[in-house]
């Protein structure tokens, strides 16, 4: 045998696997569509399926994005008694600076804290009947940057540092709220991740009873193709496929319900942030995510598919003999 | 093409089918089995199918053992044999098109190449005009001729038909056997199960008689072959 007839014949058997798998990806299609309300039930359970964790992810990923940096919230914020010098004040804040180093030191006095708040409360002309000015001076700490344990031991060492001192009427450590936050994203990030493959499991499983009931309809079908010489794969392939388009579309499916949600919520979500002075806009699945999904979705039909498929087929012998 | 080497099937039921059967087919050459109901003929075109394995004894077809061949293979001597069924085994949602493309779907070939052998082989059996009908629509007769159509639409070295007359009225069972001798001639082999003794007469063809599992009779050829 030579090299050409070798090359040949593998050439040839490749473009038949190639012909074999082409028919088989559009005839799938084929039948689904042909029995569209079928097809669209089943897709329908499985993109609600796919909806929900996505839609808690994408929650979740919405939430951090929103204005919640460590170095906003971990700062601590430090209200003077009211009589507390300026010189006294820079004082304290420039041996801070000194000692801790920390991010940023900002001190805010009770003039640009008037200013601040006649801007943000809508207030406005109407603080002038108050005949002086009640806001104390106010130093803002922002520890600096690092990891959530780092950033822990440097605000316990700014409360060590604040606690003796006299002047200060009150110390806030936004961090807590923001530890907190914290956890619970992580917790929601657990969840996420407990739903994917819950819900994932649901898709394989909804796609395999699927396939399984396709299978049985299509028994004596099965046997014949069997009889007449197909072996296990091209029997296989159209009931895969078939897997495969189901997890695509209920993947769609999961896509087009999130951005429905997404943009029925944008607005009033806006809103609601807007009163708390929050500028915000919802981030999108986005073209990475949004391929993850569909090739995942379809990989999970795919695997419902198969393992229904291979059952039946290791029951029904068709690549052997038919067992009768 | 095919050789028995004293062939015995058994079932776990205890049932024998076949036992010590031997015989051997030249390629090309058109051969009648036959006997009464229960006979065994069935189960001897299903050896060959590789849809049964024997108990004991060689089932040898195209010089390969299908015997000790592994059950992987049984797609491909299953391709590499055309058989036809009393029943027809047609599919119902497809066209007798699609019936007939079958084979050819299975070895992967191109659809054009699929098209012209498809309408060559229902040219063979008269089918031409009913390309895109649904088998459900045609007679029993016509069904058979789809089958038939089937079974050579990949030009087989091995036909194998079991009862194919059964369903036919003896006009049309005489132009089936023709159509065999047909193929037969351009070098096929042809092994027919069918308990019709008038035609299977007629052809003078070498005729196997089966009995109870045994081969009770060789009759030799008496038409030259």
């Amino acid at each position: 045998m030579n090299d050409d007839s070798w090359l040949t014949r593998l050439r040839r058997r490749n473009r038949a696997w190639l012909r074999r798998h082409s028919y088989s990806f559009f005839s799938s299609l084929g039948v689904l569509l042909k029995h569209k309300i079928g097809t669209l039930m089943t897709v329908l359970v499985l993109g609600i399926a796919m909806f929900l964790p996505l839609g808690l992810y994408m929650t979740l990923a919405n939430l951090d994005g929103l204005n919640l940096r460590q170095d906003e919230w971990s700062a601590v914020t430090v209200f003077f008694k009211s009589g507390t010098t300026q010189e006294e004040v820079r004082r304290i804040a420039d041996e801070l600076d000194e000692r801790l180093s920390p991010e940023a030191v900002v001190v805010i006095s009770p003039a640009d804290g008037m200013a601040d708040f006649r801007e943000a409360s809508g207030f406005g002309e109407s603080l002038d009947i108050l005949e002086e000015n009640p806001l104390p001076w106010v130093m803002q700490v922002s520890p600096r940057r690092g990891t959530t344990e780092q950033v822990e031991a440097r605000v316990a060492e700014l409360s060590d540092f604040l606690q003796p001192i006299d002047s200060i009427e009150v110390t806030q450590f936004d961090y807590k709220w923001l530890q907190r936050l914290g956890r619970m994203m992580e917790l929601g990030q657990a969840a996420v991740s407990v739903l994917i493959l819950l819900f994932g499991l649901a898709v394989v499983v909804v796609v395999a009873n699927t396939i399984r009931l396709d299978v049985a309809s299509h028994a004596e079908e099965i046997e014949i193709l069997a009889l007449v010489g197909a072996g296990n794969a091209f029997v296989r392939q159209p009931f895969l496929y078939s897997g495969l388009w189901y997890g695509l579309m209920g993947g769609t499916l999961a896509v087009l319900l999130l951005g429905l949600t997404m943009l029925y919520l944008a607005r009033p979500l806006g809103l609601l942030l807007e009163t708390y002075g929050t500028a915000f806009s919802l981030h999108g699945l986005g073209g990475f995510n949004t391929l993850w999904v569909l090739l995942g979705g379809a990989f999970l039909g795919w695997l419902g598919a198969w393992i229904s498929v291979q059952r039946y087929l290791r029951r029904l012998k068709v690549g052997g003999r038919l067992g009768r | 093409m095919i050789k028995f080497d004293r062939v015995s099937k058994s079932y776990s039921s205890g049932s024998r089918a076949l036992a010590d059967v031997s015989f051997e087919i030249e390629r090309g050459t058109m051969v009648f089995l036959t006997g009464h109901s229960g006979a065994g003929k069935s189960t001897l075109l299903r050896l060959v199918m590789m849809l049964e394995r024997a108990s004991r004894g060689q089932v040898i077809v195209n010089q390969r053992n299908l015997s000790n061949c592994p059950d992987r293979l049984a797609p491909l001597v299953r391709r590499s044999t055309g058989m036809i069924f009393q029943d027809h085994k047609l599919l119902k949602g497809k066209t007798v098109a699609d019936n007939v493309a079958l084979p050819l779907m299975i070895a992967g070939l191109r659809y054009p190449d699929i098209r012209k052998r498809v309408r060559a082989a229902l040219d063979k059996v008269g089918l031409l005009d009913k390309e895109s009908a649904w088998p459900q629509t045609l007679s029993g007769g016509e069904q058979q001729r789809v089958g038939i159509a089937r079974a050579i639409v990949s030009m087989p070295p091995l036909l194998l038909a079991d009862e194919p007359t059964g369903n036919l009225d003896p006009n049309l069972s005489r132009e089936l056997f023709r159509l065999f001798e047909k193929i037969s001639e351009q070098g096929a082999t042809v092994l027919i199960a069918s308990h019709d003794l008038d035609l299977i007469r007629q052809t003078r063809k070498r005729v196997l008689v089966l009995s109870n599992g045994r081969l009770a009779d060789d009759i030799p050829a008496s038409d030259g072959q």
